[in-house]
């Protein structure tokens, strides 16, 4: 075991440092192009332009006002969407009928490029907050209602058999058996449903909004700003690899018994 | 405890699945159903626990009543050990208690007796991925023998295990039975299993599922697995259950 854990941890520091190595390098090279004029720094940005940005804004509330701004409609639109795409997922389990009715307007709504429902959602909700949760919403919804949907169908039917043989009431059957079942595959809707929260919001808010990161990095690409852009686009990555630890962790407790 | 006469069953209308079936079992009696696969048995036993709906103007009853979904005489067995991955062992044993009403705290303390009359004392807090396929069968059987049912319908509960670990649970099952006054409709293909095991093998033809035979067991009980395999009257039986067996291909083949 001992030997294992050594050679597992040898194993991750050479890996983390043939990480830091390239990104070193792909810097390096990156910097010294700013400088010598190699590379347009007005368009391409240097890394150390980027550092001292990235170090300035952090002192700057208006990061974190947009920041938390995003933030609060990212996770608004996920719990709205998912909270809505999981009931509609076990309408859907309980009355297939109403399934078949609304698959051909939830196949077109799905495949619209929801991007392009902006100009309605500023429209109808305003520059404000109300038209980034609706964009997230829009992304959110569908992938949690397929997962919903395959996962309550793909509970196991032993599962089923045995608790109907049981007298399980209908409460029980969804309580103790289906919603536990159908947990890992709704999962993977509410981790990507998560990711697209994000994607939706800051997409609106680079379109046209008051406030958001989204809004910031829209300002910044129309003054030049490549490094504040840059910067901006590392906090952005920054923030979903965050989330998606976030979703790791949660999941690691809920479905500790996979 | 069940009482079927000529039972007819089609699932659409054209084809008969079943074919005037009687099927008599006494309190505490162990029946094994043998037969080919697709021959109708498990569908019998679903009739039997009221998965499959009984049509209408058929004949069964099944402790004193038409079957019925949720019955707490009839504890019903599936073939695979269906274990929830989520509940530990002792909450998987004490589902069924639960389900049917019992207090957690009641259901908790039967299931664990249960358990560590099935060997897995110290095993109640595992989860079912940490348990071999032997030991989740176990579980199963102490979920199944934790209910207070009269009844027990069992459909090949040992039919995906290895040979060694089936003549363990086989031994088993014929201890948990003996302890206790338990009815066993026993589904197989196994026929030294049947043997073995029942008191009566009642072999069905192929489909339509037909009873061909119904070959009482002259085994001496208590009984142990091992000792049956240099008995004289266990591999008389075992002879007599594949003959009528092979009758039942033919007759379906002519």
């Amino acid at each position: 075991m001992k030997k294992g854990g050594y050679t597992m941890k040898a194993e991750t520091l050479r890996t983390l440092l043939q990480h830091a190595v390239f990104v070193g390098v792909v810097l390096g090279l990156w910097e010294w192009g700013a400088r010598t004029g190699a590379i347009d720094p007005s368009f391409m940005g240097s890394p150390l332009g980027i550092i001292g940005f990235t170090v300035e804004n952090l002192g700057n509330a208006r990061l974190w006002g947009d920041l938390g701004y995003t933030l609060l409609a990212v996770f608004s639109s996920f719990f709205i969407g998912s909270a809505a795409a999981v009931a509609t997922g076990l309408a859907f389990v309980t009355w297939p009928r109403l399934e078949a009715f609304c698959e051909p307007y939830i196949a077109a709504m799905n495949v619209l490029p929801r991007i392009a429902l902006v100009p309605l959602f500023i429209l109808w909700f305003g520059l404000g907050v109300g038209s980034k949760i609706a964009l997230g919403v829009s992304l959110t919804f569908f992938i949690v209602l397929s997962t919903t949907v395959a996962g309550i169908r793909g509970v196991s039917q032993d599962h089923v058999t045995l608790t109907r043989t049981l007298g399980a009431s209908s409460r029980q059957m969804f309580f103790w058996v289906t919603l536990p079942g159908a947990v890992p595959v709704l999962f993977s809707g509410l981790r990507l449903g998560l990711i697209y929260a994000l994607l939706g919001v800051v997409g609106a808010e680079v379109i046209a909004s008051e406030r958001g990161l989204g809004q910031q990095l829209a300002y910044l690409g129309s003054t030049f700003n490549v490094n504040g852009v840059w910067s901006l686009l590392f906090d952005l990555a920054l923030i979903g690899v965050l989330i998606m630890k976030l979703m790791n962790w949660i999941e690691r407790r809920l479905l500790h018994w996979q | 405890m069940i009482e079927a006469r000529q039972i007819d069953l089609s699932f659409d209308g054209v084809h008969l699945v079943l074919q005037g079936v009687d099927l008599h079992v006494r309190t505490g009696e162990f029946v094994a159903l043998a037969g080919p696969s697709g021959c109708g048995k498990t569908t019998l036993l679903n009739l039997c626990a009221g998965l499959v709906p009984l049509p209408v103007g058929q004949q069964l009853q099944v402790a004193g009543q038409p079957p019925a979904l949720g019955s707490h005489s009839v504890a019903y067995m599936l073939a695979r050990d269906s274990l929830f991955p989520w509940l530990s062992a002792l909450d998987n044993a004490a589902f069924g208690l639960k389900v049917r009403g019992m207090a957690v705290q009641e259901a908790r303390e039967r299931a664990a007796a249960m358990l560590k009359r099935v060997g897995l004392g110290g095993f109640e807090h595992k989860l079912p991925k940490a348990l071999s396929h032997g030991m989740r069968q176990r579980v199963a059987l102490a979920r199944t023998f934790a209910m207070p049912s009269p009844l027990l319908l069992m459909d090949e509960p040992f039919g995906a295990l290895d040979a060694q670990t089936k003549l363990q649970l086989q031994d088993l099952l014929l201890q948990l039975c003996q302890e206790g006054e338990r009815t066993v409709l026993f589904v197989t293909h196994d026929l030294s299993e049947a043997v073995a095991l029942a008191d009566r093998v009642v072999v069905m033809s192929s489909r339509p599922g037909r009873i061909v035979a119904d070959v009482a067991v002259p085994l001496p009980r208590p009984r142990s697995i091992r000792a049956l395999q240099t008995s004289e009257d266990f591999h008389h039986t075992y002879t007599q259950v594949w003959k009528h067996l092979e009758e039942g291909w033919v007759h379906h083949e002519g």
